[in-house]
């Protein structure tokens, strides 16, 4: 076979075959061993599920296996402190969860409109010069590094927009919140203008053809065509603001709190478990130690749980234009 | 009544004002993005601009000393966790994507096997990094318990590429060192003739005795003679390649652990760029008889490396802002006095680095922390900048 023919036929230089190859007993056995090699590789990331489950399960119960904390109290308890007062743990997860709640609750408020109303504009409206601005910067957005977010919380968040508005703590809520809220903006943008463009031509042209503005056919019309997608994007964002760490870690400050105030410090699950490494002050085998498990084991199940809600809503979504 | 069927002018105009209205709506929100963007970027050039210099890029981090600060080591630490992770995390996340994109097996354990791997990847992707975090503290760095963990003073449960020795001080005021051999202790008292090695690297056999003057008088003699019962302080020698389990707080720890962060990420753009070679390219190799390892290995592959090295460059841009994960692993290290000798020692990293300055209580950190943004910021955008520059040829000459 000579080694132009394939430019010929329009195909890509660069992925020109080098052939003649031969079908002999030994490519079959070299088949053979190339599969079972990718198959391990597939293999490590059900190892990773799998390790982080067990790690979980079985150290968490190393928590609960102790007479001073039950699974009831850690559940319920509305107060959490590391070690022993009056003889006895307070391991009551409340005061992280409720701290956890409230900053996604901030970054929601902010990254859902946001994000929407930039997905909305993006698909039904951005001119190609305002999208050739707009594009990057989510990308750059996205990808600036969360430590970088938290950073700009306390040093500039808190100082500048927060402190002339009232009594705000230099850690608080709002500050972390604003932040988380900043960079879910990129995620549901992209995830829900992915949703919006996935609605077909037909949809949008018919809307015109009855006479419906551009405002009508977006909001009667797409909208409601692509929710599904809309709303697993929003879960994904509620996801992973749960489960944002470094911001959080800087500028939510280090103190558990149950409360409803927005200004003041409020640890969250993710705050405290990297607090906990950061001091280096937990012996592994005391409850301090198994309690960052715990923690982590609920965080698990909550963001597991949100993602795969996602992507059911997602799937039934896909199948009503196929 | 027939009025009905036709628009009111009114009303239209009315309609076209709300919808042009929205649209201006929109533009306003969607630029607070930018707004933020520039913000941001301003108020860390502002902070850090002025700090940036070749002492700052190459020095290290001193206690309540900012100005003196640099963040050298950070920046190896950084590139050595990268490239390890990558090295890791790349050729398994490309094997996942190949077996899951052409490898559709016929066999009905391996075909839900296919639909389980698939499923887990997505959800994987939602897994915070802090969790991941906590899997490479309890499998790496700890092992499961498996065998005991690394303690102060006592010997590592299982190790190569170390060599230990014990020092002493002979009766010349010279210290030699002879080979530790099955003793464990970190200080043992001498009771026998050893073969030593002096500081110049010769070989000779420590002789003890009992009394200072049961020894030559001659100062060089004297060298050669140590007290009995004199005290030996243990000593390792770590070659480059120095390993031991469990990996223990080390920056093989922490770049195994980064590479579980990104795999997902990886497979799923190579995923992407596997799905995106045509067809009809698979089909001329099959008709050629070639086999489905030989079809992906000499056309699919080749078609589709633009892309996945363009993904492989975006995950690894990840793992090098990720600090999570680095910080359970390896604890919030800002400098170690030996540098990094092998892939055991700990390293800071730059995300780390920052996290810590700004959350130090001297306020000069602050600025520091900026800086050391700055450059975090630089080399991702430069990691970007090759990624886009992939993406686009690979664009080009598909179409």
């Amino acid at each position: 076979m000579s080694s132009s023919s394939v430019s010929e036929t329009g195909g890509p230089n660069f992925v020109r075959p080098n052939f003649p190859v031969k079908s002999s007993a030994r490519s079959h056995r070299n088949q053979a061993i190339m599969v079972s090699l990718l198959i391990g590789c597939a293999l490590v990331t059900l190892g990773t599920t799998v390790g982080i489950i067990y790690m979980l399960i079985k150290e968490s119960m190393g928590f609960f296996a102790g007479d001073d904390i039950n699974l009831w109290e850690f559940l319920t308890g509305t107060k959490w402190s590391v070690g022993r007062t009056q003889g006895k743990f307070d391991y009551g997860i409340w005061p992280l969860l409720s701290g956890t709640l409230r900053i996604t609750a901030i970054a929601m408020i902010l990254a859902l409109p946001l994000g929407l109303v930039t997905a909305i504009y993006l698909s039904e409206y951005a001119p190609k010069s305002v999208r050739a601005i707009l594009k990057p910067t989510l990308e750059i957005l996205a990808g600036i590094p969360t430590v970088v977010l938290g950073f700009f919380a306390v040093k500039f968040i808190t100082p500048n927009l927060l402190a002339p508005l009232g009594e705000f703590k230099t850690f608080n809520a709002t500050a972390a919140g604003i932040a988380v809220g900043i960079l879910c903006i990129p995620l549901v943008a992209s995830l829900a203008e992915d949703a919006l463009r996935a609605v077909p031509r037909t949809l949008r042209e018919g809307a015109y053809g009855l006479g419906s503005t551009k405002l009508e056919t977006t909001l009667k019309v797409i909208v409601p065509a692509a929710l599904s997608g809309i709303i697993s994007a929003f879960l994904l964002a509620v996801a992973r603001a749960i489960g944002e760490t470094m911001v959080v870690a800087l500028a939510a400050g280090s103190s558990p709190t149950f409360t409803m105030d927005p200004r003041g410090p409020s640890q969250t699950m993710t705050g405290f478990i990297v607090h906990t490494f950061q001091s280096e002050s937990v012996v592994p085998g005391t409850p301090g130690y198994y309690s960052i498990y715990a923690v982590a084991a609920l965080l698990f199940l909550i963001t597991f749980g949100i993602t795969l809600i996602g992507q059911i809503v997602r799937m039934r979504y896909r199948e009503e234009y196929n | 009544m027939a009025n009905d069927y036709y628009s009111n002018p009114k009303k239209e105009s009315g309609r076209k004002l709300k919808s042009n209205v929205f649209a201006m709506v929109c533009l306003v929100i969607s630029s607070l993005a930018v707004v933020i963007l520039i913000t941001l970027l301003a108020t860390i050039f502002i902070s850090g601009g002025s700090w940036l210099n070749w002492e700052f890029l190459s020095g290290v981090h001193k206690e309540d000393n900012p100005e003196g600060s640099g963040i050298g080591q950070a920046v190896l630490g950084s590139a050595l966790i990268c490239l390890l992770c990558a090295s890791v995390a790349i050729p398994i996340g490309i094997g996942t994507a190949i077996f899951l994109e052409e490898f559709q097996p016929r066999n009905k354990i391996l075909r839900s096997l296919h639909g389980l791997v698939q499923l887990n990847i997505s959800n994987l992707a939602g897994v915070p990094s802090i969790v991941y975090g906590i899997l490479g503290l309890t499998t790496f760095v700890y092992l499961f318990n498996l065998v005991p963990s690394i303690q102060v003073n006592k010997p590592i449960p299982w190790e190569v590429g170390a060599t230990h020795f014990y020092q002493t001080k002979t009766l010349g005021r010279t210290f030699v060192k002879f080979p530790a051999g099955d003793r464990e202790e970190t200080s043992i008292k001498l009771t026998q003739n050893e073969m030593c090695v002096d500081a110049d690297g010769n070989t000779f056999e420590l002789k003890l005795v009992d009394k200072r003057s049961e020894a030559p008088k001659d100062p060089e003699l004297k060298k050669g003679y140590a007290l009995r019962g004199r005290s030996a302080s243990r000593l390792t020698e770590r070659s480059p390649w120095y390993f031991h389990l469990p990996l223990g707080k080390s920056l093989l720890s922490a770049a195994l652990t980064l590479a579980l962060v990104i795999l997902p990420i990886v497979i799923i753009s190579s995923q992407e760029a596997i799905r995106a070679v045509p067809r009809s390219i698979r089909e001329a190799a099959f008709g050629m008889g070639a086999t489905r390892w030989q079809v992906v290995r000499k056309t699919v592959l080749p078609a589709a490396t633009p892309g996945i090295m363009t993904g492989a460059i975006l995950s690894m841009s990840r793992a090098i802002g990720e600090a999570a994960p680095v910080l359970a692993v390896m604890g919030g290290v800002l400098g170690t006095t030996s540098g990094i000798k092998s892939l055991m020692d700990q390293t800071p990293v730059l995300p780390v680095t920052i996290y810590r300055w700004a959350g130090d209580e001297n306020a000069g950190f602050e600025n520091a922390s900026s800086a050391a943004i700055i450059v975090l910021l630089g080399v991702l955008l430069i990691m970007n900048s090759i990624a886009i520059l992939l993406r686009n040829r690979y664009e080009k000459k598909l179409s």
